[in-house]
């Protein structure tokens, strides 16, 4: 391991001196040059954040795509055998046979495809419909927002309760007070996946909404008077005014949210009491086979991560590409 | 970009003039629903302030026959009882020891996060040295790729190349708290906007670069700062999933912060609805206060997020 680190401080060392070489060579032919002091000042400055960056952003990233090819576990840490794609070749197998990986994807796919336009749908409602003269309008804004305030995990832990299998768990009782017979179990239950999108649209739209309420209030008055002096209808002015003003802020929602969405980790790792095939996502699937499983399968892990951060950024890519301006 | 405060009080983009009967239905109909809409958002949180209020006993007698609508509004006649809920959860299950731990978590990275990242992002502003396209490149390089994914070699490195064990699992929390590329980013973007006389005018008077730095581009960044500190302590206060992978579990003084306990607490046999709920609240509290306390540099950071693609 040690090895393979002062590899990559290699490497990052020779382009620094290439970049410094280079930057060196073309200032001596110009009037302004670089002061001594000034820049070992500069270098000195930086040296915390260089380090640091180095050991705990840089590195991870390096040694995350570099164990994807290897056979690399916790068991014997000092063993790093090289094997090609044989963890791609593993996933890819896993897919095909609907094992393990085919559910965590396939819930994964549910996750993103309905929490996406559901909790962007709803942001973009509540902001239009806060978006208002009518007075009180705060205090909506405040209740859409409230769930916000509630961290990821206290919110898994808050819809725990509340879906709680037992007869003492909220839903349960409400619906049996109106007839229903049995208790439901509905974490146990193939809507598993509809209440963490549920809870995920719940907790997280306010914040979205105040995105969209801060892009409508940019949009300029004068286009909707001059609008409905030329004759527009309501419908007319939202279509021509209101969407295009808002593009490009529904465009870094889009991704950010789908970005988020893709990791999904801490609501399934959560209300879940344990680690269960049917109810796992990429994400939980990679954080659990690298670490909570006996073998501690770092490699394996790591192959996971790479598939699905070139998933994301291809998906990222196509929809910046598709909706983005053309500059 | 404008505060939420303004932003509550804008006036609408355009309202048509109707006539006043048409106006009290659309009056009726847009306050039903905003009422509908904001209960499906307030009744879980409100079910969980009324469960922290509640002895087991009320809390049965309103799960009893259609008594449920009790589990929705906060029993305060019974003060004891409340009282009674979070003196548990603080005391006899030391939630104060881990709000403390995640308060001094936060306390920490906090400072050194704006020293560390600040310093830098006042050297790529504002110094002139060779080799500085290198390191603009390398942040906009480490922005665009994602850092949760590496989670797992991140905790390898610290394992296997820092040799954290035990109680220097702290260290694991802190010092990946402590770098934020996009914090260098954001301040570097900053500090260029701060004009070049200011700095000038100090430097004749002989002050050294670092006291520039805390005298004069620190006070001048405020709201910067100030969106960084609230981000970077929400943040910190509702990490879950790092601190409980790092995190050596058997000390005597607990190292865990409060969300990872809350998980352990929640789970512990025979443990009262009306304690785990106190202890939901009282963790949310602080993110609430810090919500509304620095709403204005909070609804500023949403501009900036753009500036993240």
């Amino acid at each position: 391991m040690l090895l393979s680190v002062l590899t990559i401080l290699l490497v990052v060392a020779l382009i620094f001196l290439g970049v410094f070489i280079t930057d060196f060579v073309r200032r001596r032919k110009s009037e302004k040059k670089y002061h001594l002091r000034e820049s070992l000042v500069a270098y000195g400055l930086l040296l915390p954040s260089v380090i640091l960056a180095f050991l705990f952003v840089l590195l991870p990233i390096v040694f995350s795509f570099k164990y994807a090819f290897y056979d690399y576990n916790f068991i014997e840490p000092d063993v790093e055998v090289f094997s090609g794609l044989d963890n791609f070749k593993r996933l890819f197998k896993e897919l095909i046979h609907k094992k393990e990986f085919y559910y965590a994807l396939r819930n994964t796919a549910i996750f993103v495809v309905l929490v996406v336009p559901l909790q962007i749908g709803l942001a973009l409602l509540l902001a239009l419909f806060c978006n208002n003269k009518r007075r009180g309008t705060t205090i909506f804004k405040i209740c859409f927002f409230a769930p916000v305030a509630v961290s990821l995990s206290i919110t898994a832990f808050l819809w725990a309760s509340i879906l709680d299998s037992n007869e003492s768990g909220l839903l349960n009782t409400i619906l049996m007070s109106f007839g229903m017979k049995e208790p439901q179990d509905f974490l146990k239950s193939d809507y598993f996946i509809i209440w963490i999108v549920a809870m995920s649209a719940w907790q997280g739209c306010g914040y979205q909404m105040l995105i969209f309420l801060s892009a409508l209030g940019n949009i300029r008055k004068e286009l909707y008077e001059a609008a409905s002096i030329d004759g527009a209808n309501a419908f007319r002015r939202f279509i021509t005014i209101t969407v295009p003003g808002l593009k490009p802020t529904f465009l870094f929602i889009l991704i950010t949210v789908f970005i988020g969405a893709c990791r999904v980790l801490i609501q399934p790792m959560l209300l879940a009491p344990t680690y269960d095939t049917p109810y796992t996502t990429v994400s939980y699937y990679m954080y659990y086979y690298g670490l909570q499983t006996k073998e501690m399968q770092v490699g394996y892990s790591c192959a996971v991560a790479l598939v699905m951060t070139i998933g994301i950024g291809t998906v990222t890519f196509i929809q910046r590409k598709l909706l983005g301006d053309k500059k | 970009m404008m505060s939420t405060n303004e932003l509550l009080r804008r006036e609408p983009n355009f309202i048509p003039a109707k006539k006043n009967k048409k106006k009290i239905v659309g009056d009726v109909i847009y306050y039903t629903i905003g009422t509908i809409l904001s209960l499906i958002f307030i009744l879980p949180l409100l079910y969980m302030v009324t469960a922290s209020t509640k002895s087991p006993d009320a809390y049965a007698h309103a799960l009893s026959d259609k008594n449920f609508i009790l589990l929705f509004i906060p029993d305060f006649t019974n003060l004891k009882e409340t009282f009674n809920n979070y003196k548990m959860i603080l005391i006899d299950h030391e939630l104060w020891k881990y709000a403390l731990n995640s308060l001094l978590y936060a306390a920490i990275i906090i400072v050194f996060n704006v020293i560390v990242n600040g310093l830098a992002g006042y050297v790529l502003a504002k110094f002139d040295f060779p080799a500085k396209g290198f390191f603009n490149f390398i942040i906009l390089f480490l922005i665009v790729v994602p850092i949760e994914t590496s989670i797992i070699p991140l905790y390898t490195i610290m394992k296997q190349l820092l040799h954290l064990r035990q109680e220097m699992t702290v260290l694991g929390v802190i010092f990946p708290g402590v770098i934020s590329i996009f914090n260098i980013f954001l301040f570097t973007q900053f500090f260029a906007s701060i004009p070049k006389e200011y700095e000038e005018a100090m430097h004749i008077d002989g002050s050294s670069r670092v006291r520039i730095f805390f005298d004069l581009i620190l006070p001048l960044s405020k709201p910067i700062v100030a969106t960084t500190v609230a981000f970077s302590f929400i943040g910190v206060w509702n990490d879950y999933v790092w601190p409980d992978m790092i995190l050596y579990k058997d000390t005597s003084w607990p190292l865990v912060p409060v969300q990872v306990a809350l998980n352990s607490i929640r789970t512990i046999e025979g443990i009262e609805i009306g304690q785990t709920m106190a202890g939901l609240v009282l963790t949310t509290i602080p993110i609430f206060v810090i919500y509304t306390a620095a709403q204005k540099y909070i609804v500023k950071g949403f501009g900036t997020a753009g500036l993240k693609m």
